[in-house]
């Protein structure tokens, strides 16, 4: 059985015609880090809020098929319980300070103090979560007076300090600058090379080639392709459905045409297209 | 109209030094790109040159006007700026009523207002959406009316700052489809963003800040061939202009036809 | 920016020390008498001797006398010229100013209205410098005050800057668009749209984002919460809540008596 199950599910918002999550079937293993890609509007955000419980438990509406995580049953477990299980990290850094706290180390601390955690523990959690995530020196300073991307690591240390099985992150780097996008994606790929389950919805093509063990490509709230990176990356099927597409994949698929791609398959990282160029 | 900025300095009440000593001249029809981590100075400098802010020292003028003695309301017939997040100007009850709130407050007469808001509408798409409530919108759509807006004043120089932050590749394209003809039409465009790959292949002149102060400003190609110089602000060069740089390349290459041809050169 | 928005100031001292829970307490007994109480002096005499000392004990007079004066000043002046304008009728006379007459009787009213105020802000006030707002509402919590009604009121503290950040941030866009806000009064009552549908707006927007935010760490749990911070409860604080609240009782039931 995989760790995350998905069958057949089909969601609508409530007061919306059209679902915005069409026979979904997704499997994934446990330690698996899985990138979610596809224009705005396909999907990514409900597929999230659906792993995360948020659907249908906080939106509402009209859900059909099974969402099984770590063998729980979202039909059968209330949203709070849910949580423990799947956590959630989303756009707007600012948004998910809980505004209740006047320290990060207080703010990281405020999910275990919701779940009942003893305090002795909590201290522990809450300093080693920081440590994992490198960001110890800030656990005095206001969280309001962070930068976008020191928000962001807050966002998820709160998350992590729960100890979820599945990490869900719905576009966590798009509103944040260089410095803080590398910041974030830092403590991503250390929680995904510790293990941890990991599935990203992420615009950035590059960073998911280099990382992601598989790629999914939703369009229209459905799955249109489900492979490793290469495989969806490069694929012709992605093409005129405002997908993004890495500049390496997208220069190699003109060269080709003009002979100067030699390769069978296209390049999505720098190394494979210099690799490939250099060769041609 | 030519933008004129001579040793700006801002600090502002709480006592951050946001700008120390900037000096740039902006020529009529130019396309600028302003790259840079936050908190280098990128959104302190544009909000100089509609007036939102004035300069603590140094001078900035928009053609003949110096902004100290001009009001925002004012400037705003030369300097057009789209704000990073739409949802913090749009209000309206429908798309084309928002788009030609911007004209009005201008005070161009009725038949110029509807001539610019579908011209507006047309250039970012919206032609099919006139009668939306923006709300209604995807905050993707949101952002072409917001554009929509500011364009429609038809100012001779338009600010973007972060256009292109949380959108698709479709809305990216459009948005870049958007500057094309604003520059073939001989505006001056000046956008901030963090997507040196746009940058790089919409922007012939790019300035880097960091800290208050330009750390590079020239042509694209160069300025985003300086991988070490950038790393100080946390920018890596664009993909292909890396790539270029693995193969060997002598220049810096910004776009896939330029890429491209210097492939050719290569291997020729 | 203010980097919070709190009143509170760290220092070392017994007030700082005592029960969040016990300053409420003495806080609204402090207000209680001061506002029931008879007497023309009641309210002076609660701020020069219970106040003022209790402030001195803080270590924070001068933060104390700083806020007051601030928040005095203007309510004493504004009673005043509110009761000289619209309700004469003393009989004294001090002095004329232009066509108001300005009577002993209206300044002594001014003066007991202005004290209570005075006190009922400063009690308040000196609650704040001296207790951290999120162990008040740990304290308050774990001692019954549902969950939700906490967090809204810290979070409403906390947000109030942040929507002013929003709100200024609109005028800018709006003003970018060739807004006018520096006309006249009247237009200016027609540029309450632009400016308040998009933080109405975005507001709900960020209503929804921290909903999910505070839900995805459990706020709803059903299990018992505990709490980061140990909130000392000491036997001298319940003295002190004991003895203030039988002081209360009291003065109560001998007014009731009495009348």
């Amino acid at each position: 059985m995989a760790f995350v199950n998905l069958t057949n599910v089909t969601y609508k918002y409530p007061l919306t015609q059209t679902p915005a999550l069409q026979n979904i079937n997704l499997r994934v293993e446990e330690g698996e880090f899985v990138a979610l890609i596809g224009p705005n509007g396909a999907g990514k955000s409900t597929l999230c809020y659906t792993l995360a419980g948020f659907v249908p438990h906080f939106f509402k509406g009209e859900l059909t098929g099974s969402v099984e995580v770590a063998g729980m049953q979202t039909n059968q477990s209330s949203l709070h319980e849910w949580v423990l299980n799947a956590g959630l990290v989303f756009q707007n850094p600012f948004n998910q300070i809980s505004g209740a706290k006047y320290t990060v180390f207080e703010e990281i601390a405020f999910g275990l103090e919701n779940i009942g955690v003893p305090r002795d523990e909590m201290k522990v959690r809450v300093e080693e979560a920081m440590r994992l995530t490198g960001i110890s020196d800030l656990a005095d300073r206001s969280p309001y007076s962070l930068s976008g991307g020191q928000q962001q690591r807050v966002a998820l240390t709160s998350i992590l300090v729960m100890q979820p099985k599945v990490l869900v992150l719905d576009e966590p780097t798009s509103q944040l600058d260089p410095i803080g996008t590398r910041e974030v994606f830092g403590v991503i790929r250390t929680m995904a090379e510790r293990g941890m389950t990991v599935i990203m919805a992420e615009h950035k093509v590059e960073w998911i080639a280099n990382f992601a063990d598989r790629v999914i490509a939703l369009h229209e709230g459905q799955i249109l392709l489900d492979g490793t990176p290469r495989e969806v990356l490069t694929s012709d099927i992605l093409l005129d459905k405002g997908f993004g597409i890495s500049r390496y994949t997208s220069v190699a698929r003109r060269a080709r045409t003009l002979g100067l791609w030699k390769r069978e398959g296209l390049p999505v990282t720098l190394e494979e297209a210099a690799e490939g160029f250099k060769n041609a | 109209m030519n933008i004129e900025i001579s040793d700006l300095h801002f600090t502002y009440p709480s006592g951050v030094q946001a700008l120390r000593g900037i000096s740039l001249t902006i020529e009529a029809g130019e396309q600028v790109g302003i790259v840079g981590q936050n908190g280098a100075g990128k959104t302190t400098l544009v909000r100089h040159l509609n007036g939102l802010l004035h300069p603590t020292a140094g001078e900035v003028k928009i053609g003949d006007w110096d902004t100290r003695k001009y009001s925002v309301a004012k400037l705003a017939a030369r300097v057009g700026y789209v704000f990073q997040n739409p949802d913090d100007q749009l209000f309206s009850r429908d798309v084309r009523t928002e788009v030609a709130f911007g004209p009005k407050n201008l005070g161009y007469p009725k038949e110029q207002v509807e001539a610019l808001v579908s011209e507006a509408l047309e250039m970012t798409e919206l032609a099919d959406k006139t009668e939306a409530n923006p709300y209604d919108l995807s905050p993707t759509w949101r952002k072409m009316v917001a554009i929509a807006s500011v364009i429609a004043m038809d100012t001779p120089i338009v600010i973007f700052d972060e256009p292109t932050t949380g959108q698709d590749a479709a809305s990216v394209a459009r948005i870049a489809n958007v500057i094309r003809v604003l520059r073939e039409r001989g505006k001056t465009v000046i956008t901030i963003t963090h997507d040196i790959d746009f940058c790089a292949e919409n922007f012939e002149r790019v300035i880097a800040m960091s800290q208050g102060r330009i750390l590079l400003d020239g042509k694209a190609n160069d300025v985003l061939g300086q991988e070490e110089i950038l790393a100080a602000t946390y920018v890596d060069p664009p993909q292909l202009a890396r790539l270029g740089r693995r193969l060997g390349f002598k220049e810096t290459v910004r776009n896939e036809e330029e890429f491209l041809a210097a492939l050719k050169n290569m291997s020729a | 920016m203010n980097d919070r928005l709190s009143f509170y100031r760290k220092r070392n001292s017994p007030v700082h020390a005592l029960n969040p829970f016990t300053k409420l307490i003495l806080v609204s007994a402090l207000i209680f008498y001061g506002l029931t109480a008879k007497g023309f002096w009641t309210a002076t005499l609660m701020v020069a001797f219970v106040l003022l000392p209790l402030a001195l004990a803080s270590k924070l007079l001068k933060e104390y006398v700083g806020v007051a004066l601030k928040v005095i000043l203007p309510t004493a002046g504004f009673m005043f010229v509110m009761q000289s304008v619209f309700i004469p009728g003393g009989t004294t006379e001090i002095f004329r100013l232009g066509f108001i007459s300005v009577e002993l009787e209206t300044v002594q009213r001014s003066y007991l209205i202005a004290s209570r105020i005075f006190l009922f802000i400063s009690a308040f006030v000196l609650l704040l410098l001296t207790t951290h707002p999120s162990e008040l509402m740990s304290d308050l919590t774990r001692r019954g005050l549902p969950p939700q009604f906490a967090y809204v009121i810290i979070s409403t503290l906390q947000i109030i800057p942040q929507m002013q950040a929003k709100a200024q941030t609109i005028i800018a866009a709006q003003r970018s668009r060739g807004l006018d806000t520096e006309s006249s009064f009247f237009k200016r009552a027609g540029l309450l749209v632009p400016l308040v549908g998009p933080l109405v707006f975005g507001s709900l927007v960020e209503v929804e984002e921290r909903a999910i935010a505070i839900e995805a760490r459990g706020f709803t749990s059903t299990r018992t919460k505990t709490f980061l911070h140990d909130i000392p409860d000491t036997p001298a604080d319940k003295f002190i809540r004991w003895t203030l609240t039988l002081f209360i009782i009291i003065s109560l039931a001998a007014r009731l008596w009495l009348s």
